[in-house]
């Protein structure tokens, strides 16, 4: 089981890098077309936040930011951002994640549509992988025990 | 220039070693972990002096960043680690 630590160097390092961390993440789920990263990678550097916080502050402050519920929430909804992109394309007469069919519902050229489709789907990967990450961590780490016997 | 770059960096490779040998034999776990911790950082500046040797730094800087990132959640994990054996 993992406890909050009490060392006043970790707990203040990792309470002013977590945003840095996040915001990173973000900018490299966004730059994933130009850049090294992408989806994937900018989900794991999310979850890597995630896990920052629970080895820190132990894993009952970290339910109160992001619980069971919304790890199964977000999760899924990747899933579904993913797919749904892809069945839009097959909706608009297009191959599965044809993104070029999604111009005519954007109205923006062929070649920008492409780029957001790839934009949309990395996104998708990204809070999927970040949900998952974290949860495969916690469980590990909880010794798949339910949270309710955690608290002695 | 890249001739200077190159050469740092293929030194820095060989100091890795160096740690690797602490990393193997150290004694005890802490030698081990800060040994781990220094190769992590090694390999960070490795990364940047190839980024300068391909004349693309912009693109090896966002590498170094998240390397930077993850040792040092890696060193966090594997201490609280320790500390969760001693209970045990």
């Amino acid at each position: 089981m993992i406890r909050s630590s009490e060392d006043i160097i970790i707990r203040t390092v990792s309470r002013v890098l977590v945003p840095f961390i996040q915001l990173f993440a973000l900018y490299v789920i966004a730059h994933g077309h130009y850049s090294p990263g992408g989806g994937f990678q900018g989900g794991v550097i999310l979850g890597a936040s995630l896990v920052l916080l629970l080895i820190t502050y132990g894993p009952r402050e970290t339910r109160k930011h992001i619980s069971e519920k919304s790890v199964t929430v977000f999760s899924s909804l990747g899933v579904l951002i993913y797919s749904g992109i892809g069945f839009i394309c097959l909706l608009l007469l297009g191959n599965y994640l044809d993104y070029g069919k999604l111009s005519g519902l954007l109205h923006v050229a062929p070649a920008e549509a492409r780029s957001l489709g790839i934009l949309g789907i990395e996104i998708g990967v990204g809070i999927t992988v970040m949900a998952i990450m974290f949860s495969i961590f916690f469980d590990i780490s909880s010794g798949g025990k339910p949270p309710e016997d955690e608290k002695e | 220039m890249s001739t200077f770059f190159l050469v740092i960096g293929l030194g820095l490779c060989i100091l890795v070693f160096f740690v690797l040998y602490r990393v193997v034999f150290g004694p005890g776990v802490f030698n081990r972990i800060a040994a781990i911790s220094a190769i992590g950082t090694k390999t960070l500046i490795i990364l940047l002096i190839m980024g300068f040797v391909y004349g693309r730094v912009e693109m090896f800087v966002d590498i170094s960043l998240v390397y930077a990132l993850l040792n040092f959640i890696g060193v966090l994990a594997a201490s609280k680690f320790l500390e969760m054996e001693k209970e045990l």
